[in-house]
């Protein structure tokens, strides 16, 4: 979880990512901030992110791109 | 029977559909939905029924067909070893993007034959004859099918999500044919997901007091919007779009507002009358607008302007471009060069160039929409770019963003960007887009307003007076809308007075004020065309 709020927030700083829900509804993360994310995570976690799974429920908060890269990482 | 508007599907079509839908049993309210619908569309299209006969059982074979080999893969993976089964994935995964293929190839294969031969041709023999080469392709004339750009669309995103597994395809054959075929969808969108509407219009619930009433305004609304301002600007548009060489840039400014708030009352009222008309029939389909002139950025405006467009793009296109392994390496090199603003810009830049191109050309088969497309490209990209930079500069100049002044500011900004694109969006040729907007910014002069040639265009000092009104109450009720106050909701609560004296206002004013008859020319469904 350490290492990926380092990664929010180096690409995109202005934000509480221990507390915020809304990052995707609140516009905080943009498509391109989600570019950049997606292959980010799958370098770092070593999983790969379908295109399906980029819904906003999956990116709203930190907590929930964690469960997602939890997730994924079992059923590969 | 071409329009939503007309006598025949007001008057006859509409109430026969509704008496009909809720006298038949709950089972058999369907079958009544489907016959309505293709008898909608064979009295606009006639033979042509046969298009979407064809892609309703292409998606349904095509559903099934994926179903069976995601089947397959599960009972393979249920007796695999663990070490065996990301391969065993990979191998089915191939097997079912060969099929994805397939079908997302016929339906474009086909909308493209369609809709763009006489395009393609055309621009073929123009670059043989630049060329110097001596063949001329004949262009042919195609007949397409009402509604083809819609429900192709519908189709692709069915076979999409089965393909992604967000949807299980369906065995019934019927529910299908509804979901392509619901007639006051099929004409101009908006464009629907299975998941989202299919199931509920399967249903066959009955029409209560309630969706009665709340569909009955909306079309109410509707024909506010398309018969008092649509119409009314119809004339006047189509004299300074073809004669624009005779206009000084004052008029040209005039019609090019003129054309936007033409465009936002055709489309957007008949969203309403097809919402409302389904509103009827207890079903709920996806908004298309949602306030689009309160947007701040051109972003912002395609996400509340055609938004079941704007996210079918997004879904099918930009994010599928976005998340393939190239472009996702792309942003991982670009990233560490140019850094965690510009470097995720390089392909998302690529795939937006692929959603504009798309986007412009799913308008029509002409150089005005494909520039339509590349000039929002260009303008949504330089956006994303100096985002960071504007924002400091604000900051650094004590503007507060998030404030009043610059929020009216940004809106007005928005609007024009729009307006111009709209300009050459309506133009009769990427030519006549340029001479216009050069006209509109070089030779502008508001004598023609001043001399009261402007009236004489088809549109008279009243009709402006007219429009000019309408499009006050019309924001009036968007304003309260954007600040979340359900107008309809408010409407409901008052006593059966002020109810009724609303109604028959609004009633009255449709009368008097609707531009139909003669000396009135009414506007074609524009996005029918597309």
């Amino acid at each position: 979880m350490e290492r990926l709020i380092e990664i929010l927030e180096d690409i995109q700083p202005q934000a509480d990512y221990e507390t915020c829900t809304t990052l995707i509804d609140d516009h905080i993360l943009d498509s391109m901030s989600i570019i950049a994310l997606v292959a980010e995570l799958e370098e770092e976690f070593d999983v790969t992110i379908p295109t399906v799974e980029i819904i906003p429920a999956n990116f709203n908060s930190a907590q929930a791109m964690y469960d997602m890269i939890t997730r994924l990482q079992e059923e590969d | 029977m071409t329009s939503f508007f007309s006598v025949f599907y007001l008057a006859i079509f509409l109430p026969v559909m509704v008496i009909l839908y809720n006298v038949c049993p709950k089972k058999y309210r369907p079958i009544v939905l489907i016959a309505g619908s293709y008898f909608y569309f064979y009295s606009i299209s006639g033979k042509l029924l046969i298009y979407l006969l064809f892609s309703t059982m292409s998606i349904h074979h095509i559903g099934l067909w994926l179903t069976d080999i995601q089947g397959e893969r599960d009972g393979v993976l249920k007796e695999a070893a663990k070490e065996e089964k990301k391969a065993i994935k990979a191998e089915y995964l191939k097997k079912q993007r060969r099929v994805l293929f397939f079908g997302v190839m016929l339906h474009l294969g086909i909308l493209l034959v369609v809709k763009y031969t006489p395009f393609f041709a055309t621009n073929i023999n123009t670059l043989f004859d630049a060329m110097g080469i001596n063949i001329t392709l004949t262009i042919p004339k195609i007949m397409m099918p009402i509604g083809i750009s819609f429900y192709t669309l519908s189709a692709i995103s069915y076979i999409f999500d089965v393909y992604r597994e967000t949807i299980k395809a369906d065995k019934n054959i019927a529910r299908l044919a509804l979901f392509m075929s619901f007639f006051p969808h099929i004409m101009e969108g908006p464009i629907c997901r299975y998941s989202d509407t299919a199931h509920n219009l399967y249903k066959g619930e009955r029409t209560n007091y309630q969706c009665l009433t709340f569909g009955l305004q909306r079309i109410l609304f509707a024909m506010v919007k398309k018969m008092v301002v649509a119409d009314r600007l119809n004339d006047f548009i189509q004299e300074v779009f073809t004669n624009y060489s005779q206009y000084d840039g004052g008029v040209i400014l005039v019609g090019a507002v003129c054309y936007t708030i033409q465009l936002y009352m055709e489309f957007s009222g008949t969203m309403d009358i097809v919402i409302g008309t389904a509103q009827i029939f207890n079903v709920r389909l996806p908004e298309n607008f949602k306030q689009p002139f309160f947007s701040r950025t051109i972003s912002d405006f395609w996400s509340r302007w055609h938004i079941t467009l704007g996210t079918f793009f997004k879904d099918y296109i930009f994010y599928p471009l976005t998340m393939s392994k190239p472009l996702k390496k792309l942003t991982t090199k670009a990233r560490k060069r140019l850094g965690n603003h510009l470097g995720p810009m390089l392909a998302g830049a690529i795939a937006l160039f692929c959603v504009w191109l798309s986007n412009g050309l799913w308008h029509g088969a002409g150089w005005q929409y494909i520039f339509f497309g590349m000039y929002h490209f260009a303008l949504i990209l330089t956006g994303n770019i100096v985002e960071p930079y504007s924002r400091n500069l604000l900051k650094k100049l004590h503007i507060n963003k998030e404030g009043l002044p610059y929020g009216i500011f940004s809106m007005l900004r928005t609007t024009c960007l729009v307006i111009v694109g709209e300009l050459f969006f309506r133009a009769e040729g990427i030519k006549a887009g340029f001479a216009m907007f050069k006209n509109m910014v070089f030779n502008f002069s508001i004598t023609s307003v001043k001399n009261g040639q402007i009236f004489a265009l088809g549109m008279d000092k009243h009709d402006f007076l007219i429009v000019a009104i309408s499009v006050i109450i019309i924001f009036v009720v968007s304003l309260l809308k954007e600040n979340n106050i359900n107008v309809r909701g408010e409407i409901a609560k008052r006593n059966i007075f002020i109810r009724w004296a609303i109604y028959y206002a609004i009633i009255m004013f449709i009368i008097i004020f609707g531009a139909y008859g003669r000396g009135y020319t009414p506007v074609d469904p524009i996005y029918a065309n597309f």
